[in-house]
């Protein structure tokens, strides 16, 4: 059967326009509109390599077991630790997220997503500066200058530039690529930067500097003349970027991880925010970052709502705080700081640096997720996972952090469960259960 | 030689790790790849591995090189993956997020063999479990 | 003068957070009351007694009382925060926000430290022999302002946001610095003997930073006026011959710091 726009869980443009023809009976499934990111994720519906059953290690040995085992092992884990990280990831909806954050401030753990190791810097950014920010749609429709800054768009969100960024046709710029300039600041020539009428290929570790140079531009002062060396960018090439800038209608930046994961960090944001805001007095220019998966921009807006914090909120002391770099994924488990963990639809252990990871593998971990990776190999407890907008209904916040809300067009695998959220619920009452035993 | 290390997606690394296919050969070779131009290749002695090593010497991981136009001297670039992971300095500047972009590294040839997403947690992480 | 001393003989696996060590807890109680003092660790708490062993009775007054620390406290955080007058004296590393938000006193640190110490630092003396890390008498996340008082003398490194959002009071490294030293400072005094990597003064709209060693990449919102030889603050003096620059030109606020840069340092400057 054929189902049109359903919401693709993979990155955060959560495109939601895909089309599915669902086979059954041979177990196939063809994709349309999707990417190429896409369309994997989607086959996982039908795989061969879906993780069905719930597994636990027993003396170095992995076995099969019942879902009320895995689950009575896993909130035994999460009862007995005296600081669990509960790292909830963000290629499951906000229903599932809500469960996890508060079975952290139940246990006065701490909950964390992918944020922490993506754009986390970016939402401190926001944190310091504030956001001249817009909709997808807004960039579409009015926007005459695209910039994309640290993002390989291409190929890390492959359906932005024809979707919102470069090539769509809007309402002010009915000639799509025609109506629009593209500018590219990425230290490698990458496939975005070679669709670009201008690529300024800095080098790695000079955002701020840049950023700081162009915005000493703008403010009509001279740069310094070590800024060339620095960067690698010739004064007079900022100077045309930024009247580039200023002689356009509407600017739309967009930050990738360049900006927020090499030195300078939330910094760099911050600096980027800042000349955002004052570009507002030559033209409109508004700035968004591409975020990299479905639904990591919900886990801050739910954290923030719920708790005050976009992420690294820990409960320890019975109140929410948050520090990044102390109460943050990667620097808890570098200094040994948590002793068991929780990780949900992320695959932490692939995606962390090594002194992290193998702290990682050697607390015990519970780890849900839908096929075989790093985290599962390492986990102590696996529990198979739904996936979410094609099994079960819920909430995606989009790049823009524009909730969407999905609809499956299949069930949920496994009669013991529907949903992510409803195995997280299940593990809640176990874990009350036994501590309150 | 020592480099810049830069990490990010690819778009068939995206394909792989979105599809579940994390240990499979193709993720491997995607992946456990480091791409370098061709003069640091050359000054590599063109070797058919890469032993890629954190500043700090703790942690090594062996790739094969990709001879790249895109990148300059005295940078390198692996997908986003474990193998990069195993290498980038786990130091977040008080962010939470560590060094995946600019991490300098080491690099030399190597006859290591290049190891599966699987075989590097189970002998890099897990101790040989 | 009545000295507590404090040593360490606890499990400290995880964290422990230990706000309640400064001498304004300490004052007027005796050895097994200051034991019965609770910490955290998790989400729990549990007494000082069973991390440390407690010898000698606080004094009457705050001033009058002094802690040691004898042995390596580097999983222990918050170490003298708030603390308003006393002394505290570690004999070894500490870990995050030693000496947050410090009124007054005296806090020597003979080892190393890790991140916040003296965040948001009012009064008082906080003098770090060993090392130290990100966000020295710092702002908090999204304050606007640093240190207001007090003085921080670091005889090693420091790392990143040196005094970020300082306002007042006095910091001097007398080691080198990496990142955003004196980032967004509008107050206050910032002393580097050693050498600086990048961004200095990033964002200063007033006060003043000295770097006497190389600063690898120069911010580059900076504007020099003039030079100057042998400055001096008061009881730090900064002998040589220094760069002056006013700055950041990159934020459109109206006020700028001053920024000395030792000329024989950073000739290509």
């Amino acid at each position: 059967m054929v189902y049109k726009n359903i919401i693709c869980p993979v990155c955060g443009a959560a495109c939601d326009d895909v089309q599915v023809d669902l086979d059954t009976i041979n177990r196939t499934i063809d994709v349309q509109n999707a990417c190429k990111m896409g369309n994997a994720k989607f086959q996982e519906v039908v795989s061969s390599h879906r993780i069905v059953r719930p597994t636990i290690r027993e003396n170095g040995k992995v076995k099969d077991v019942s879902w009320d085992e895995a689950l009575e092992m896993a909130a035994d884990i999460l009862v007995k630790s005296r600081r669990p990280l509960f790292f909830l990831g963000s290629e499951t909806s906000c229903e599932a997220q809500e469960v996890g954050l508060h079975i952290a401030e139940y246990l006065g753990g701490v909950a964390d997503s992918n944020a922490t190791i993506c754009h986390g810097p970016t939402v401190m950014g926001i944190q310091e500066s504030g956001m001249v920010g817009a909709t997808a749609g807004q960039t579409k429709n009015r926007a005459d200058m695209i910039v994309y800054w640290g993002v390989n768009a291409l190929e890390s969100m492959p359906r932005h530039m024809s979707r919102y960024g470069v090539f769509p046709r809007g309402y002010w710029t009915k000639r799509g690529r025609f109506d629009r300039t593209l500018i590219t600041v990425d230290p490698r020539r990458t496939p975005t930067a070679t669709a670009s009428d201008l690529h300024l290929q800095i080098n790695p570790n000079t955002d701020y500097e840049l950023l700081s140079a162009l915005f000493t531009i703008l403010n009509g002062k001279e740069p310094h003349t070590s800024i060339e060396d620095i960067t690698g960018i010739p004064i007079s090439v900022m100077k045309q970027m930024v009247e580039m800038m200023k002689e356009s209608n509407y600017v739309g930046i967009f930050v990738g991880l360049g900006v927020s994961s090499s030195y300078g960090k939330h910094r760099n944001i911050e600096m980027a925010l800042n000349f955002v805001k004052e570009m507002n007095n030559y033209t409109k220019c508004n700035i968004g970052a591409l975020r990299g998966h479905c639904n990591v921009a919900g886990f801050n807006q739910l954290a923030s709502y719920l708790y005050g914090y976009p992420f690294g909120v820990d409960f320890m002391k019975g109140y929410p705080r948050y520090n990044p770099g102390e109460t943050t994924t990667v620097d808890l488990l570098r200094e040994k700081d948590v002793d068991a963990a929780f990780v949900m639809s992320a695959d932490l252990v692939n995606h962390i640096p090594a002194d992290s990871a193998k702290y990682l593998t050697e607390i015990p971990m519970i780890c849900l997720d839908i096929a075989p990776c790093p985290s599962t190999t390492a986990a102590d407890v696996v529990l198979p996972g739904v996936i979410d907008a094609m099994e079960c209904d819920g909430t995606f916040y989009r790049l823009d952090n524009v909730p969407v809300h999905f609809e499956p067009f299949t069930d949920s695998p496994f009669p013991e469960t529907k949903s992510n959220e409803e195995t997280l619920k299940m593990l809640f009452e176990k874990v009350k259960a036994k501590k309150e035993a | 030689m020592q480099v810049l290390l830069n990490t990010g997606s690819t778009i068939d690394e995206g394909r792989l790790a979105k599809g579940g296919n994390k240990y499979s050969e193709d993720y491997k070779k995607e992946c456990a790849v480091c791409w370098m131009c061709a003069a640091d290749y050359a000054t590599l002695g063109s070797p058919e591995k890469v032993a890629v090593t954190s500043r700090d010497g703790k942690h090594t991981v062996a790739v094969y090189p990709k001879v790249t136009e895109v990148m300059r001297s005295g940078q390198v670039f692996i997908p986003r993956s474990i193998w990069a992971n195993v290498v980038v300095e786990p130091d977040t500047f008080s962010t939470g997020s560590p060094r995946y972009k600019g991490s300098p590294v080491i690099i030399e040839p190597t006859d290591e063999e290049v190891l599966s997403a699987e075989e590097v947690v189970l002998k890099l992480y897990m101790g040989g479990e | 003068m009545a000295v507590v001393t404090l040593k360490p003989t606890g499990n400290f696996d995880l964290t422990v957070e230990a706000e309640v060590i400064t001498p304004d807890n300490f004052a007027g109680k005796s050895a097994q009351e200051i034991g019965q003092l609770l910490v955290w660790q998790g989400p729990k708490q549990y007494p000082l007694a069973n991390y440390f062993e407690v010898k000698g009775d606080g004094a009457d007054t705050t001033e009058e009382t002094t802690i040691t620390i004898d042995g390596d406290v580097s999983r222990v955080k918050r170490i003298g925060e708030g603390m308003t007058a006393g002394k505290v004296l570690v004999k070894g590393s500490t870990g995050m926000h030693a000496g947050a938000e410090m009124v007054g006193g005296e806090i020597i640190i003979e080892g190393d430290t890790d991140s916040w110490a003296g965040m948001e630092m009012k009064g008082g003396l906080l003098h770090i022999k060993g090392n130290t890390k990100d966000h020295l008498g710092s702002a908090y996340r999204g304050s606007w302002h640093g240190m207001t008082g007090g003085r921080i003398v670091v005889d090693g490194d420091a790392v990143n946001q040196v005094g970020g959002g300082m306002s007042g009071g006095e910091i001097v490294i007398g080691g080198s610095v990496k990142h955003f030293c004196g980032i967004r400072i509008n107050g206050g005094l910032i002393v580097v003997k050693g050498d600086a990597f990048r961004t200095v003064g990033a964002e200063m709209t007033g006060g003043t930073i000295v770097v006497g060693g190389t600063i690898e990449r120069f911010t580059p919102g900076f504007i020099q006026e003039d030079t100057e030889s042998d400055i001096k603050f008061d009881d730090i003096e900064c002998t040589g011959e220094y760069k002056k620059f006013t700055g950041d030109y990159a934020i459109p606020q109206k006020g700028k710091g001053t920024m000395y840069v030792s000329s024989v340092n950073n000739e290509c400057l």
